[in-house]
């Protein structure tokens, strides 16, 4: 097709144009007036409580109308029992629009609670609570507290797990494939885990309409693609440059693994903010373990890194390498003890899948091309399973 | 074009409320709180102006029917009861319900007469459904409201009975499924009063009721008189030392009872009223499905006393409510008085 010939230009944009002017024209002729197409059966009111949070003596519901017609809020009540309450900014909803419902009631910490909201039909909606606990407040003493368990979660177990890099460097090519592999298999776990939380929160806590599993099946696709093209690009220009291929592989696995610690993050954060955990050592002891194979992932392909030895630099590169993979649990859990919404949980941890499904393929071509374009051998394979298997035994500790 | 689509529904999907500048509101919780918001109040509270059924006016409204003498000297008193279900009731501020209704309301209105009295009750079903009139008391069998379904759009019965036994009774709808036709509103009170007459009383009928709003078996409010928080929010005014008589009848379904407390004094209970003696000199009774009695009590200090069902949950989900115990009868105040206030 000539497209410097204008009014064929013209007539290409029509030709695009013309299928979007029937679809409007068809939108009109369903949703138009006096169009009563669409009226069979009773449309059911829907509402979603998104957040319930214990500030002083006051439970605060934050509503969304998440179903097919508007809705009006007309009562609220705690543990079914019937309570004076005020809906801010009305009690008017339009779809999707959300509202929030101060229902004053002193409320005692760790008892559990059900919130029930009727609307105008009297059909009554509730949600519970396991136990009750203050809403966090963002102080100074409470960012801190985040960091502190963000930095045991994230940072120091992955630091720890580049700690191997030494123990990989000297091993035979085919004891290191075995070990590419290992992280693949960890990687797949993690990458698995981060899908099942997302949908568990999706079901949870975020309305139907939002469409939970194709959310997340998008925003696992878009990360992946997203960073399966910039990771290519910069492994292209890795060649050019003076970042080796090792380090530019070892740190597109660092950020994929950071995306993912992020995801974790919120989600530790999020529970201690929604008061559904208590946290425990233990709890930390078993994420810290569970993290510390993150530092293997990421020590692998770095130990063919022919450029140094172990020299400044090179200890340089695995600090920066490990704060990218470990430093955004801190920034996780801030977002999700302070700001918490279902809905960016949800993308988040997508995010998250989709960057490590990312590091996943980078890894197999960088095994592919090692050993001779084949993904078959002993050492791939048992490495794999030995992988899934390290991270489903040290997530039973979690 | 497309992206002006995106844009605008991203706009609606992801908008947050926005900080609106109203003028802040005030209410008080029913801890006695006062609380200030910027958006709406949610709370059970009805202004009289509001109300579609007033339980006010229920509580002392008798209907004595159409009287007249028949050549035997039997009085015959006829009412007419006309059933429908179509109409959606505001029953608590802000939830409307579909109710079902003799003479447009929630009880129906209480039809009384005197033992012997012929009663004749003709019925007409407005409805869009089967419906009968079922009387709890004596009579024959086919006059018993329920192998005689009155048919949808106008269908019509004449109820004809002699008035008795002597006490309160429920009247209600007897038609299949018949817990949906009784929660939905069909039911109301008929008193039989004994010929020689019961001692003058400021007298009241209270029936008990539940109602199911969105079909759960299980009620979402209780109340006295249907409203819920009702009598709270507007205190029965009543005077020291006269004799109050109650006529309460529990149609709550769903929960296996219901009970009656009230607050700074005792009171003689007759059950079903068929009795000239109390059995109970009590502040609490209990009642199941369609048990129903008569309190009669005089309170000696003025003020304000609470009556409710000590089931916390039904008091706490509507059935509540205050007398207002005044000193003389010639300063009866018409202050609007609030609970909490």
């Amino acid at each position: 097709m000539d497209l410097s010939n204008k009014p064929s230009k013209a007539k290409l944009i029509a030709s695009g144009a013309i299928p979007f002017v029937f679809v409007i024209i068809l939108i009109a002729y369903i949703f138009g007036p006096g169009s009563d197409l669409l009226d069979l059966g009773v449309p059911l009111p829907k509402i979603t409580m998104e957040k319930i949070e214990f500030i002083d003596s006051e439970i605060h519901v934050t509503v969304r109308n998440t179903g097919p017609i508007p809705v009006v809020i007309a009562m609220a009540d705690v543990n079914d029992r019937i309570q004076s309450a005020a809906i801010e900014p009305d009690k008017f909803l339009e779809r999707f629009e959300t509202a929030l419902v101060r229902i004053p009631f002193s409320w005692n910490v760790a008892e559990p609670y059900t919130i029930g909201l009727t609307v105008d039909d009297g059909t009554r909606f509730e949600k519970e609570i396991e136990a009750a606990a203050p809403a966090l407040e963002p102080s100074l003493e409470l960012v801190g507290f985040f960091a502190i368990i963000g930095t045991y979660v994230g940072i120091i177990p992955v630091m720890i797990g580049l700690l191997w890099l030494p123990f990989i460097k000297k091993i035979s090519k085919n004891k290191y494939h075995f070990f590419l592999a290992i992280t693949v298999g960890l990687l797949l776990f993690l990458a698995i885990d981060s899908v099942e939380e997302a949908l568990d929160v999706s079901k949870e806590n975020l309305a139907g309409s939002f469409n939970g599993v194709l959310l997340v099946a998008t925003v696992i696709v878009l990360s992946f693609l997203g960073l399966y093209y910039s990771g290519e690009k910069l492994v292209k220009k890795a060649e050019s440059s003076r970042i080796t291929k090792p380090l530019a592989v070892a740190l597109m696995i660092a950020i994929g693994i950071g995306l993912h610690n992020f995801g974790e993050g919120l989600a530790i954060g999020a529970a201690v903010g929604l008061g559904s955990i208590a946290f425990s050592t233990f709890l930390i002891v078993g994420f810290a373990l569970h993290n510390t194979t993150e530092g293997i992932a990421i020590a692998s392909p770095l130990s063919r890194d022919k450029s140094s030895f172990l020299g400044k630099a090179m200890i340089g590169k695995l600090a920066v390498l490990g704060l990218i993979a470990g430093a955004p649990a801190i920034f996780g859990a801030w977002v999700g003890g302070f700001v918490y919404s279902p809905f960016t949980s949800v993308v988040f941890l997508s995010i998250g899948a989709g960057a490590i499904f990312q590091v996943i393929i980078i890894i197999f071509k960088w095994i592919r091309e090692e050993d001779d374009k084949n993904l078959s051998s002993a050492a791939v394979v048992s490495g794999i399973s030995v992988g899934m298997l390290i991270m489903y035994l040290t997530s039973i500790l979690v | 074009m497309l992206s002006a689509i995106i844009g605008v529904s991203t706009i609606i999907i992801f908008s947050v409320f926005s900080e609106a500048q109203l003028e802040p509101k005030m209410f008080v919780t029913h801890s006695g709180q006062v609380i200030p918001t910027s958006g709406d109040v949610l709370d059970p509270l009805y202004a009289a102006s509001t109300v579609e059924f007033d339980p006010m006016e229920y509580l002392r409204e008798f209907n004595y029917g159409r009287v007249s003498q028949l050549p035997d000297g039997t009085t015959l008193r006829e009412f007419t009861i006309i059933a429908e279900d179509d109409k959606i009731q505001e029953i608590s501020p802000g939830v409307f319900y579909n109710v079902w209704t003799f003479n447009g309301t929630v009880p129906g209105p209480t039809i009384r007469a005197t033992e012997g009295d012929l009663v004749r009750v003709n019925f007409i079903n407005n409805g869009s459904r089967s419906h009968t009139m079922h009387f709890h008391g004596t009579h024959p069998a086919e006059m018993d409201g329920v192998f005689e379904p009155v048919g949808p759009g106008g269908g019509q019965f004449t109820y004809e009975f002699i008035a008795g036994p002597v006490g309160v009774h429920p009247y209600h709808c007897h038609v299949m499924p018949l817990e949906e036709h009784i929660v939905h509103g069909l039911y109301g009170v008929y008193i039989v009063d004994p010929k020689e007459g019961r001692p003058a009383a400021d007298e009241m009928v209270m029936v008990l009721n539940g109602l199911d709003t969105d079909f759960d078996t299980e009620n979402n409010f209780y109340a006295a008189n249907t409203i819920p928080f009702y009598y709270q929010h507007h205190p029965i005014q009543i005077n020291t030392n006269e004799l109050i008589r109650i006529y309460v009848v529990n149609m709550v379904e769903f929960d296996p009872i219901n009970n009656l407390h009230l607050h700074g004094n005792l009171y003689n209970y007759y059950p079903t009223g068929t009795d000239m003696v109390p059995s109970f000199y009590t502040d609490m009774i209990t009642l199941s499905q369609t048990e129903r009695g008569i309190m009669e009590f005089k309170y000696e200090y003025p003020g304000k006393y609470l009556f409710h069902a000590h089931k916390v949950e039904f008091s706490e989900k509507g059935w509540i409510g205050i007398f207002l115990v005044q000193e003389n009868l010639d300063q009866k105040s018409q202050t609007e008085i609030e609970y909490g206030s």
